[in-house]
């Protein structure tokens, strides 16, 4: 009776919770074939998707919005990690990963040196928007399985293949209460690859995104700049030039870039640099940046608009 | 989302030794969306005080075009200048003329008043958008980064600071509040008032 | 969505207002004309409320064409947009608000300099190198923060503003397809085609 109803009312918030729950308790009657012969034994995460407790009211899914929605009620206590801007495109010569690192709750900027870039393996790349948390721990996971996809298959996991995992997973908890925006970034046998997955259950292919409050400040640059023979110093400029103009239009992002690249030999980083700075300085000796800094007022700086007759 | 919020900006003012200083942000938004990093919401009244009015930044211009028509009448009546005190009243009773549709501003005065003995003696003050006054002899804030203004000034602040020391500390202030906040920054402003002179500067801040 | 841009160039602002009127999820008008010149030097692009705008608009036009003919010289750009501003402030404290936004561009005859100025229906105004209204901005203010060139010859301006609209058309949801785009310098106003 009970299996009837859950198969067919799929749109209660109780009935996914429900499901969610059942996915769990099935994967904790065993352990993972990896486990038995691993050196690092029976961790706490390794049985599957971990056990969350649940607040015992009626519906917890609108229990957690009635006390994280701010927009609605800004007096609310828990306050969940909003604006960013992070981007990633594919190119020639590989994937750029281009992120800023403001956390705000509300008008605070609670840091300003947030890792937004998560290193799932030395292949794989996730970009962190939306939910701090929901971003950091799911990203995490996904690595964890990525390896074990390795060790049972003998072969890197694609990117495909890991996001749509990811993209799965977080699609069981719909309606929870997740919120992410990722890029999961990478290099496969299909050469580089990108892909966007949020919370809603979307995952898209493509060659360009980005996401985040600060998202269509960044658009607006990198549209203008982007080419897929882009070289390797073009292509990082254009991404810290991206997250530059973001950060400074935009409040909720900014205090600095931090920058990737993916190239067939997996990831590397290439560096942070200070939006404050690359408004007055630029971003410092560096390959692909014209030099001088990128702000408005410094690049234009003694010239008017100002059209005086030329005196006789 | 407040209204008070909505344009963003923050003000400062601190009492030295025989001085005064104001200084406030150059940012003007919408929303999350810088539009301007030149806004100016601090305005000399007379040579010797100085108004901030953090708040909606329509607000900011009426009441700056309001406040210039009641000095000058008051200057033509009284055939002298106003003093901060006075000023500091007029501000007050014009903010709640419109007790029941308030102007959303959170005005900030600065000014040196003269003594009966021909001597000066700094003023600040700060009201509310209604007009209540907070008379302080250290220093008032206002604005979206006031809480994070309060923080800074309680720990940098110290009484008979000469105007040069002022000026740094209130720079240091308000550059590290505004930091802490979404909505204010994007450059800065100080003005240091003495016995014989202001002295305006404007400061390289954070822009984003 | 609406959308309006401007921008100043050497000696003059070229003002942008997409043509669309709308009415729900209706398009009722594709050749609308959303840039009035309201003096001899002075553009004006609104966007808003449908109804509040154009009565709005004329309300302006009227009153600065009035001012002309007493004085027998028209407002310069800055003391317009503050006339401009003050109108709007007074109507957000009035029974029936106007919900319009502006761009107000203009050539000050007297300083050859080129004026443009942002202005929402609350009445706040800022004075800008470039500006943008509605969904469109945030496209298009970090595009022109990283291209605009206050020395920039027509031609260059124009071209700008052709990336302007590009970008918009690619990445906002429901973007406009026509755009209506004026230019003032020292000789007047004029219409130029894309």
């Amino acid at each position: 009776m009970n299996t009837f109803v859950n198969q067919f009312s799929t749109h209660s918030a109780v009935s996914q919770l429900k499901r969610a729950q059942n996915l769990i308790a099935a994967d904790e009657d065993e352990y993972s074939d990896a486990t038995w012969g691993s050196q690092a034994g029976f961790g706490n995460m390794i049985k599957g998707t971990p056990n969350f407790t649940v607040p015992a009211v009626p519906d917890p899914a609108a229990f957690l919005r009635l006390h994280t929605d701010d927009h609605a009620d800004p007096n609310c206590r828990i306050k969940i990690q909003h604006g960013t801007t992070t981007l990633a495109f594919r190119f020639q010569g590989g994937v750029i990963v281009a992120v800023d690192s403001r956390a705000t709750a509300g008008s605070y900027i609670a840091s300003g040196t947030v890792k937004k870039v998560i290193e799932i393996n030395p292949y794989l790349l996730g970009t962190m928007a939306g939910g701090a948390a929901d971003c950091q721990f799911w990203e995490t996971y996904l690595g964890m399985h990525c390896r074990l996809h390795e060790l049972r298959n003998r072969e890197r996991i694609s990117v495909s293949a890991a996001s749509k995992y990811l993209s799965n997973l977080v699609y069981s908890y719909k309606g929870m209460g997740l919120s992410m925006g990722t890029m999961i970034c990478g290099w496969d046998k299909t050469g580089p690859a990108v892909f966007y997955v949020d919370s809603d259950g979307t995952r898209l292919k493509g060659d360009l995104f980005s996401v985040g409050s600060g998202s269509t400040f960044a658009y607006g640059v990198l549209d203008q700049g982007y080419r897929w023979d882009l070289t390797d110093e073009e292509a990082q400029e254009l991404g810290r030039r991206s997250i530059f103009a973001a950060g400074h239009r935009d409040a909720f992002s900014g205090n600095t870039c931090n920058l990737y690249h993916v190239k067939e030999d997996g990831w590397k980083f290439i560096g942070n640099y200070d939006v404050s700075t690359m408004y007055y300085d630029g971003p410092g000796d560096v390959p692909g940046a014209p030099g001088g800094g990128y702000g408005y007022a410094i690049r234009t700086e003694g010239r008017s608009a100002a059209d005086p007759p030329a005196s006789s | 989302m407040s209204i008070m919020d909505h344009n963003g900006g923050s003000v400062i003012a601190m009492v030295g030794k025989d001085c005064v200083a104001i200084a406030s942000d150059l940012r003007l938004g919408n929303q999350a969306l810088g539009i301007s990093s030149n806004f100016q919401r601090v305005f000399g009244i007379t040579d010797r005080i100085y108004l901030g009015l953090p708040g909606l930044a329509t607000d900011v211009n009426t009441l700056r075009e309001r406040f210039r028509f009641r000095v000058n009448m008051y200057t033509i009546k009284e055939e002298r200048e106003i003093e901060p005190e006075a000023f500091a009243h007029l501000v007050s009773s014009t903010l709640y003329e419109h007790r029941f549709g308030p102007y959303f501003i959170e005005p900030v005065i600065a000014g040196l008043s003269k003594t009966p003995t021909g001597g000066i003696r700094p003023f600040i003050a700060a009201t509310d958008l209604i007009g209540c006054i907070n008379f302080a002899k250290d220093f008032v804030v206002s604005g979206t980064a006031s809480s994070k203004l309060f923080g800074v000034a309680e720990g940098l602040w110290e009484p008979d600071l000469e105007p040069e020391d002022l000026f740094e500390t209130i720079s240091q202030t308000l550059l590290n509040a505004v930091d802490r906040d979404a909505f204010s920054g994007w450059g800065a402003v100080v003005h240091v008032i003495t016995k014989d002179k202001v002295i305006t500067r404007k400061l390289k801040a954070r822009m984003d | 969505m609406e959308t309006s841009f401007a921008l100043t160039g050497k000696g003059y602002v070229i003002v942008a207002a997409d043509t669309t009127s709308a009415r729900s999820i209706v398009k009722m008008k594709n050749d609308e004309d959303k840039i009035k010149t309201v003096s001899p030097h002075l553009l004006m692009s609104y966007s808003g409320e449908p109804g509040d705008t154009v009565q709005f608009a004329e309300y302006i036009e009227r009153n600065l064409r009035l001012y002309q003919i007493r004085n027998l010289y028209p407002l310069r750009p800055s003391a317009a947009a503050s006339w401009i501003r003050r109108s709007l402030a007074e109507s957000l404290r009035s029974r029936s608000p106007y919900s319009v936004n502006l761009l107000v561009g203009g050539y000050d005859t007297s300083t050859h300099e080129p004026k443009l100025y942002w202005i929402d229906y609350l009445g706040t105004v800022s004075e800008v190198p470039f500006a943008a209204h509605g969904y469109g901005s945030y496209f298009v203010l970090s595009l022109l923060d990283r291209y605009h060139d206050p020395e920039a010859p027509l031609e260059e301006g124009l071209a700008t503003l052709k990336r302007c609209i590009q970008e918009v058309s690619k990445r906002l949801i429901v973007s406009p397809e026509k755009y209506k785009v004026k230019v003032v310098d020292k000789d007047g106003v004029r219409e130029v085609e894309l």
